[in-house]
């Protein structure tokens, strides 16, 4: 029986032959079972992309006996919220850190206009320079600004020393 | 028609009651000015420029003696300034500086009105946003400039009293040069420590290294004595000009001061004397401009929140002349 199941598949079965054959297999249901099995080891051979096999019927009767469960919809659910955000906040953190290295990293534009300007100009800050701080303080005692920004503008002339 | 008077008279009420600071430009200006100089008040502020941070305390009082304020940097060594009135300490590291004479006669609040009218003149002010700061409501104001000769600013207020909260100068592309901003306040005077506003005389005994400079006694002079002119930008005009002695220097400064009401450029002339410290050039912090050049046998230092091109113009202007 086995060996005229693998010769029909294999067309090495008159067309009487393969007839009878099918008739045989339609009329006793055990067989089948050896047909698909026999098709099977057909189809690992040839290495065909997708292997039919009854896991795939054993798994969702497995499934089925499986009580029903609505949570795990609601957890992958959670997990993609999860994702948006970290997402949202990895996007937010880049943007918080471009925000950042332009506001503080960024020199103020004194050294573009020096160089158009070719004068005998360093890039010094003042703070590196104790002798301006003389000058600071005298026009600090003297400048409109601290009118309207009250003392804080003093921070100026003490600022990096 | 008497419900509609009585609706316009409603809606006058309600718009006339829900902000009366933020009414009029002007009226709301003078309002964060009197804030600054009446408001008791004690905090932390961050000022930031290029990548300099830098946290500070400051402590102000305004009694019956005047305005006093302390200023004290958290990181670092010391740097601490004290005002009282017109007299500026100033602590760094052992060395005590104090300086005085602020602009004698001009003293605030008279210097107010002309300031205020100079101020309109020369910038476009305008409210713009509402938003928090230092945990206070607090209304956006910019001060936008009529050219590119000076920076923009913009003020964060305090929507109930105006008091500064928050500061920005900004370039002529928008971007952010200089910011001062209080991260924690306490806003009046009930529980500030005011030790030190008499205690710290003594103090001075201590350290090791005292100075005492400003302008020289009746330095405050006529018109233009010293026979200095400078060009500077439309809008900006002389508040004052005196003789001072700067450290290290055997001839006093000549000191012109210019306003455009927020913005201010001193110029300071010295004859030549080739110390370690008469190097010419530009220097930066944030707003502000330091720009050094040899004219002749004359060394000229102009300082202001201006930008670079600003400083040196007006450093190139300057001349002695009409005498």
């Amino acid at each position: 029986m086995k060996q005229q199941i693998s010769a029909l598949m294999d067309g090495e079965l008159y067309d009487d032959e393969a007839e009878a054959l099918l008739d045989k297999l339609k009329r006793s249901p055990g067989t089948d079972g050896e047909w698909r099995t026999y098709h099977l080891i057909g189809d690992v051979l040839r290495q065909p992309d997708h292997t039919y096999s009854s896991i795939g019927t054993a798994m969702r009767e497995r499934l089925q006996a499986e009580p029903t469960v609505l949570a795990p919809g609601r957890l992958a659910a959670r997990n993609t919220r999860w994702f948006a955000l970290s997402a949202a906040a990895s996007v937010m953190a880049l943007a918080l850190v471009a925000w950042m290295s332009l506001q503080v990293g960024q020199e103020p534009p004194t050294q573009m206009v020096m160089h158009q300007q070719s004068v005998a100009a360093r890039p010094a800050s003042l703070s590196s320079n104790r002798g301006m701080s003389d000058y600071l303080m005298a026009h600090q005692e003297f400048s409109s600004g601290a009118d309207v920004q009250g003392t804080a503008s003093y921070i100026r002339t003490v600022a990096g020393q | 028609m008497k419900p509609a008077i009585a609706l316009i008279v409603a809606l006058w009420a309600s718009t006339a009651c829900a902000d009366p600071l933020w009414q009029d430009d002007l009226n709301w200006l003078k309002t964060m000015v009197f804030a600054s100089h009446q408001t008791d008040y004690s905090g932390v502020f961050v000022y930031r420029y290029g990548n300099h941070v830098e946290t500070s305390h400051i402590i102000h009082v305004a009694d019956n003696d005047g305005e006093h304020a302390r200023l004290v940097g958290m990181d670092g060594p010391r740097r601490e300034i004290v005002r009282s009135n017109d007299q500026v300490w100033c602590f760094i590291g052992d060395s005590k500086i104090k300086l005085d004479g602020r602009r004698n006669g001009r003293r605030f609040p008279a210097v107010l009105p002309e300031q205020l009218s100079l101020l309109n003149e020369n910038y476009q002010i305008k409210q713009t946003e509402e938003g928090r700061v230092a945990g206070f409501h607090a209304h956006a104001v910019v001060f936008k400039p009529k050219d590119a000769l000076r920076y923009a600013h913009r003020m964060w207020a305090h929507s109930d009293s105006g008091l500064l909260l928050k500061s920005e100068v900004l370039d002529e592309r928008d971007r952010v040069i200089e910011q001062n901003s209080f991260i924690q306040l306490t806003i009046g005077g009930n529980n500030i420590d005011r030790s030190w506003i008499k205690a710290d005389k003594p103090e001075a005994a201590k350290l090791s290294h005292t100075e005492h400079r400003g302008p020289e006694h009746h330095a405050e002079l006529p018109a233009n004595p010293s026979g200095w002119l400078a060009d500077v930008p439309s809008g900006f005009r002389k508040v004052a000009e005196m003789r001072r002695s700067l450290r290290d220097k055997k001839e006093p400064a000549t000191h012109l001061v210019f306003s455009d009401g927020l913005a201010s450029i001193s110029i300071f002339v010295e004859a030549l004397e080739g110390g370690q410290d008469d190097r010419p050039g530009l220097t930066s912090q944030g707003a502000i401009q330091v720009y050094r050049k040899v004219s002749g046998d004359y060394m000229l230092t102009v300082v202001g929140e201006v930008p670079p091109r600003t400083a040196m113009q007006v450093a190139d202007s300057v001349r002695l002349g009409g005498r």
